[in-house]
């Protein structure tokens, strides 16, 4: 029986084209609105040639009656899932950077194909390891001469805003951009900006005097009826896109060293501990070849590297520091691994919201993995946020049916700097209470200490009997 | 009428065309249609000024590479 086409919650903007999802399928439905900019994309080999350079996720028509059938549907597509759903504000800044560089490369594509972009959303890009690729192909439209850009503020907002927000001012968006789902406004940005960001002509006026004219535009009761809009030359608007590209391309984030960026050449790590750990990896790696694994507190991947290198199909990885990002980043580009680093705040996970709180999806709702690790990582969360033992485990554990915990005792060293500048009022952090919370929910597979200060790690497995 | 509104007012009438919005979904906001015309032109100007150079370096390259190739008397 073939399963029901849900529609996706964040696919309704665009009243010509919206993304259902069927079992493991998913489907666009193209309404007749749209009909005649997608079949201009299709017949002049557009399409195939942007899915063909890794632009875009490929697509094929599909003749079966696969969505609930009415008069206004044109088309319906298939398209290839991607693996895991990002978004934004989970992107470190080379991720966010390489998102805005692929949508000004998108554009610029597209323009010299005779089209042009109907929006910017950062959220139509999404990642396949650490390679940008983009979702939706009823973005592109023929462009007419003349045409300004519709998706620049939506541009200006997702993707330049938040980076010159890091690159200039050190802070990183992410939180921002998360309870802001539309991005960081010029208006917002501008007064927070130096007399010497301004003399950046892009900042100048793509930020500053955006901001300017919109909130003149406002307090005026300014607007520009769609027939009577300033001509934008071909020119003009490729000058603008390649002025954007090479802003962009010049940002860079804020060099600050972190305790975790440094953590993988810590040597208070000691390297037997390190194999073993990449051991106890690669056994249940190998046993399950996970098409989806997650690392929970990833820092640079390492472990995901041995988990990919040993049967895990595809991985993400979750981790606070950005630093740690970064250099996750380059370990998934240099050795070409099928590997997402995001950012993750454990104690406060990406929730569900949006319109009617289902636009985006929380973390909990998009995991999809086979198999996790979370080495290094319970203590952060149990001692560093109050987060008692039992929720903590259960909260793991709900990730993925199998996986692998890392458990390091009051005693150990990087707990006891938890413990540093506070009372100790953790009577339940223990031994016998972690392995009592794994038992109450998974058998345990396997125990196995891994460092003198008796750091150990449990091996667990839901739908073990 | 304030001499801000004369200035965008004399901005729109340099500008005003006509164009129709196909598949357009998006409000692009005011601000940013303003605010476009300007960097276009801009945007136009840094094409042509990228365009000029590339023609001065050849045309310049091109010489340099003739004076250096011919033969020595």
């Amino acid at each position: 029986m073939t399963s029901p086409a849900i529609i996706n919650r964040g696919s309704f903007r665009d009243p010509g084209s919206q993304v259902y999802e069927q079992g493991d399928r998913i489907l666009r439905w193209v309404g007749r609105y749209a009909a005649g900019s997608y079949e201009q994309v299709r017949d002049t080999g557009t399409l195939d040639r942007l899915i063909k350079k890794g632009f875009l996720v490929s697509a094929h028509e599909c003749t079966e009656a696969l969505l609930p059938q009415n008069a206004d549907t044109a088309y319906v597509l298939e398209h290839k899932r991607i693996p895991f759903i990002s978004y934004p504000y989970e992107w470190c800044f080379s991720l966010l950077k390489r998102a805005a560089l692929f949508h000004l490369d998108l554009h610029l594509q597209a323009m010299e194909e005779g089209f042009t972009l109907s929006d910017a959303t950062a959220y139509n890009v999404q990642f396949k390891g650490t390679q940008a690729i983009g979702i939706d192909h009823l973005s592109l439209k023929p462009y007419e001469d003349g045409e300004i850009w519709a998706g620049h503020r939506q541009f200006c907002m997702q993707f330049l805003n938040p980076l010159v927000l890091w690159s200039r001012k050190g802070i990183a968006p992410n939180s921002w951009f998360r309870g802001s789902l539309e991005g960081i406004a010029p208006e917002e940005l501008a007064p927070l900006l130096s007399f010497k960001d301004k003399l950046n002509f892009v900042i100048l006026s793509h930020i500053v005097a955006q901001s300017r004219l919109q909130q003149r535009s406002i307090a005026n009761h300014l607007h520009v009826e769609p027939g009577k809009r300033p001509k934008l030359s071909r020119t003009g608007m490729i000058g603008m896109l390649e002025g954007l590209r090479s802003f962009i391309e010049n940002c860079q984030p804020p060099k600050k060293a972190t305790v975790w960026g440094e953590y993988a050449q810590n040597t208070s790590y000691e390297s037997e501990e390190r194999s073993a750990k990449g051991r106890t990896i690669a056994a249940m790696t190998s046993a399950i070849r996970p098409k989806m694994f997650f690392d929970l507190g990833c820092n640079s991947g390492e472990y995901s590297e041995i988990a990919l290198t040993n049967g895990a199909q595809r991985a993400v990885g979750f981790d606070f520091d950005f630093s740690a990002l970064e250099a996750a980043v380059d370990r998934a580009d240099d050795r070409n691994l099928d590997f997402l680093p995001l950012w993750l705040d454990a104690a406060n996970p990406s929730p569900s919201q949006g319109w009617a709180q289902a636009e985006r999806a929380g973390l909990n709702e998009r995991s999809n993995a086979d198999a996790l690790i979370a080495l290094a990582f319970i203590h952060h969360i149990a001692i560093g946020k109050n987060v008692p033992m039992d929720m903590a485990v259960d909260w793991i554990i709900s990730l993925a049916p199998c996986g692998i915990i890392e458990f390091p005792p009051k005693s150990d060293p990087m707990v006891q700097r938890l413990l540093g500048n506070r009372d100790d009022i953790f009577p339940n952090y223990t031994e016998d209470n972690f392995i009592a919370a794994v038992a109450k929910r998974a058998k345990i597979l396997d125990r196995n200490t891994i460092s003198k200060s008796g750091r150990f790690l449990v091996t667990y497995d839901r739908s073990a009997p | 009428m304030t001499s801000q509104k004369t200035r965008l007012l004399a901005l729109f009438t340099l500008y005003v065309t006509l164009s129709s919005p196909a598949h357009a979904y998006l409000d692009p906001a005011t601000g940013s249609i303003m605010v476009q015309a300007i960097i276009g032109a801009a945007g136009t100007g840094l094409i042509y000024y990228r365009m000029g150079k590339a023609k001065v370096l050849g045309v310049l390259q091109r010489i340099f590479i003739r004076s250096r190739n011919r033969p020595q008397d």
